[in-house]
């Protein structure tokens, strides 16, 4: 017999993880089911993207590409870019939209909204290998810079999953939350080195570009995967300082306010 | 059962949960409750636009309750006694304002049947899905799947996506992963309200064993009887208060009068709300008496229960036919009588003006221990009009014949009890082994 426990009863750690895969599973398989195209739309998006931005920017805006292809330049950028902007997207308002679980039973809360992050994986990697297809077609062979990636790959998880947790977590309180939260991932989409490179910024601005953290993020995939160079150390020191902590920030956060999600929601 | 050597499965120490409503949803009634605020105005001022802001509820007051580790333990109230409220708080759903919530062991909550399903994944994949949010690992769960789907008897389409599904389905496939999630606490809110009769009682089943397994069942339900077939304590709840906490049999009791007393209190209200017809001729009152013309609520079976209703005819009536039905408060419609199927009925013929007094007495009740309500009616003698109906007459309770036992017999299942001879034929070849 168990003693009593005024806290909440800890799942193991095994069971944890296998909930977080389970609702990620219900997530992807939610999202494709019933489509003839399925996996193939999260391909879609950063391709089509691709293609307008080379006809606008490339083309007539004759924005610079630091010597790469543009498309495989601007490619390399919205692939992370639609990770961090579809987890965000979708996990503030997850809480509300599995109101159902959260008001019925009891489970660490943040699996859902980390759940909406990991079921943008399987985009990411499908999108991903779109790309080792584009980088053969335009012969730009991966140098040992590449292994940065993964890197890279580890602070855009942390600061999209950080980003999340705030959101998700305020939207549950203040639904005006995911309206401000949609309007601001359009405009922070061309407010990031993504269609242009960081060096195009003038110096004026730069510092803003400078805290955001996406900006080292989608250059460092840039310089690993593109150019095949080391990053800009000292942009990268600062953006990993700002991710991390924003996630201590928002993990603090989340954890104080989980109790009362099944009240308001 | 509950000696005091009996492990606490669950206890609540002065707890007290209070909700906000009319909470602030957007930004824009945050800023108008600051400004009220800078106003001076009270929180609970009405103000026209926003409603009620940052009014409180107070779903608990002060509850404590100490249950026993292996105990059916029902819960009963009026809606909005806080019912749910407490089982949320021991599932640490939700937290309370003030008190402390202590639990032993591993909780299953079925608030909703089947609440974390997706429409869109198969049985299978649910299955693993509503077994994980109960804390189950995959190993667990595989051990565990073929019960569960036996259970839920739904083998032929555990690999259809569930939206395909009936919702008694559902709710079967829902209720068996709850109680295979090797629960040690298990918590039951009005569930068994949705599914079949066959569900619903393969579920009291489950639950039954789950308790004789040492198993700690919380129970809600406004059906009594399956309180009392399920649970030997009951938890009263009044306004968000424990009002009585002890054996079933007695609290089932002490609520049913209750309940009736207020019935009978609130008559007058009562015969004027859910009324139907044109009103020419009316029921002024109903009475429910025994066998010595003593006002009941309260009936034994195989008593005699009369039901007396006076009535006052503005104009005259054309050879009206008062009708008289009993309500299985659960389970629907036992029986109708009418004054006109009866020869000698006081009404069977003739006009009637004015003031009047009907009585139709139910001789040797073969009713089950459940609750019932009254319906009446007046309608003219083709029955095509109706002058009066009266949906919602008094309430009256069969009790069991083992009062003060714990949980119902079997024997007392059903809608109506018929005298029955029971014999037993026994095969050839066993009477004849018998001889040797």
């Amino acid at each position: 017999m168990q003693q009593l426990s005024d806290r909440a009863e800890p799942i193991s750690a095994a069971a944890y993880w296998e909930l977080l895969m389970n609702l990620t599973w219900r997530e992807v398989k939610g999202r494709y089911s019933q489509s003839l195209f399925g996996i193939g739309w999260a391909v879609a998006q950063p391709l089509a993207t691709m293609a307008v931005f080379t006809i606008v920017f490339s083309r007539l805006a004759k924005m610079p590409s630091g010597g790469a292809p543009y498309p495989i330049f601007a490619y390399a950028a919205l692939v992370p870019w639609f990770f961090f902007s579809n987890s965000v997207a979708s996990g503030t308002l997850s809480l509300v939209t599995y109101r159902n679980i959260v008001t019925k039973t009891y489970f660490p809360r943040e699996i859902v909204p980390l759940a909406q992050v990991c079921s943008r994986f399987i985009d990411f990697f499908a999108a991903s290998a779109l790309y080792a297809l584009l980088m053969m077609y335009y012969s730009v062979a991966p140098g040992p810079w590449a292994l940065m990636a993964p890197v890279f790959f580890a602070m855009l998880v942390v600061f999209t999953v950080g980003l999340t947790l705030a959101t998700s977590a305020m939207n549950v309180f203040y639904r005006d939350v995911n309206p401000v939260v949609q309007i601001a991932l359009q405009l922070w989409l061309y407010l990031t080195p993504v269609a242009y490179p960081l060096a195009a910024v003038s110096d004026r601005f730069r510092p803003l570009f400078v805290l955001n953290p996406l900006s080292a993020i989608v250059e460092g995939f840039r310089s690993s995967l593109v150019f095949g160079r080391a990053p800009d150390w000292p942009l990268v020191a600062i953006s990993a300082l700002i991710t991390f902590g924003l996630f201590a920030a928002a993990f603090t956060l989340f954890k104080r306010m989980d109790k009362y999600f099944a009240d308001v929601i | 059962m509950t000696g005091p050597h009996t492990p606490i499965a669950i206890q609540l120490d002065r707890v007290s949960k209070q909700y906000r409503t009319g909470r602030s949803r957007t930004i824009a009634d945050l800023v108008g409750s600051w400004i009220d605020r800078l106003r001076g105005r009270r929180d609970e001022v009405h103000s026209a636009s926003r409603g009620s802001v940052d009014a409180t509820i107070h779903a608990l007051r002060d509850a404590s309750l100490d249950v026993p580790a292996g105990a059916g333990v029902g819960i009963i109230g009026r809606n909005g006694a806080g019912k749910t409220t407490l089982l949320k708080l021991i599932s640490r759903v939700t937290w309370p304002t003030s008190g402390i919530v202590r639990v032993a062991g591993h909780v299953v909550s079925l608030i909703e049947l089947g609440a974390g399903f997706h429409p869109e994944l198969t049985g299978r994949e649910n299955v693993y899905l509503g077994a994980g949010l109960f804390g189950l690992t995959r190993r667990e769960i595989d051990r565990q799947f073929d019960a569960i789907v036996q259970f839920a008897d739904v083998e032929r389409l555990i690999d259809t996506p569930m939206k395909r599904y009936s919702s008694g389905l559902y709710a079967r496939l829902g209720f068996a992963v709850a109680i295979f999630s090797n629960p040690d606490i298990v918590l039951v809110d009005e569930v068994l309200a949705v599914g079949d009769a066959a569900f619903r009682r393969r579920a009291l089943e489950a639950l039954r064993r789950l308790i004789a397994e040492g198993k700690t069942v919380l129970f809600i339900s406004h059906d009594i009887w399956n309180v009392r077939r399920l649970c030997s304590q009951i938890v009263w709840m009044d306004e968000g208060r424990v009002r009585a906490y002890g054996p079933a049999g007695e609290i089932a009791e002490r609520y049913m009068n209750e309940v009736n007393i207020e019935a009978l209190a609130n008559q007058a209200t009562a015969l004027q709300r859910h009324r139907g017809g044109t009103g020419e001729i009316r029921y002024v009152s109903v009475e429910l008496l025994d066998d010595g013309g003593r006002p009941v609520t309260m009936v034994a079976p195989g008593d005699t229960l009369v039901v007396r209703a006076s009535y006052h005819a503005h104009r005259r009536v054309s050879r009206p036919v008062f009708q008289i039905a009993i309500i299985d408060v659960d389970a629907g419609l036992v029986i109708t009588t009418a004054s006109s199927a009866v020869a000698d009925g006081p009404a069977a013929g003739g006009d009637v003006l004015g003031d009047g007094t009907i009585e139709c007495r139910f001789a040797r009740l073969p009713l089950r221990p459940r609750q019932y309500v009254i319906r009446l009616s007046i309608s003219d003698s083709d029955q095509l009009a109706s002058y009066d109906a009266v949906t919602a007459g008094p309430r009256f309770a069969v009790t069991s014949r083992r009062r003060g036992v714990d949980g119902l017999a079997d024997e007392e299942d059903g809608l109506v009890s018929l005298p029955y001879e029971f014999v037993h034929h026994r095969a050839v070849a066993a009477a004849a082994h018998r001889q040797r």
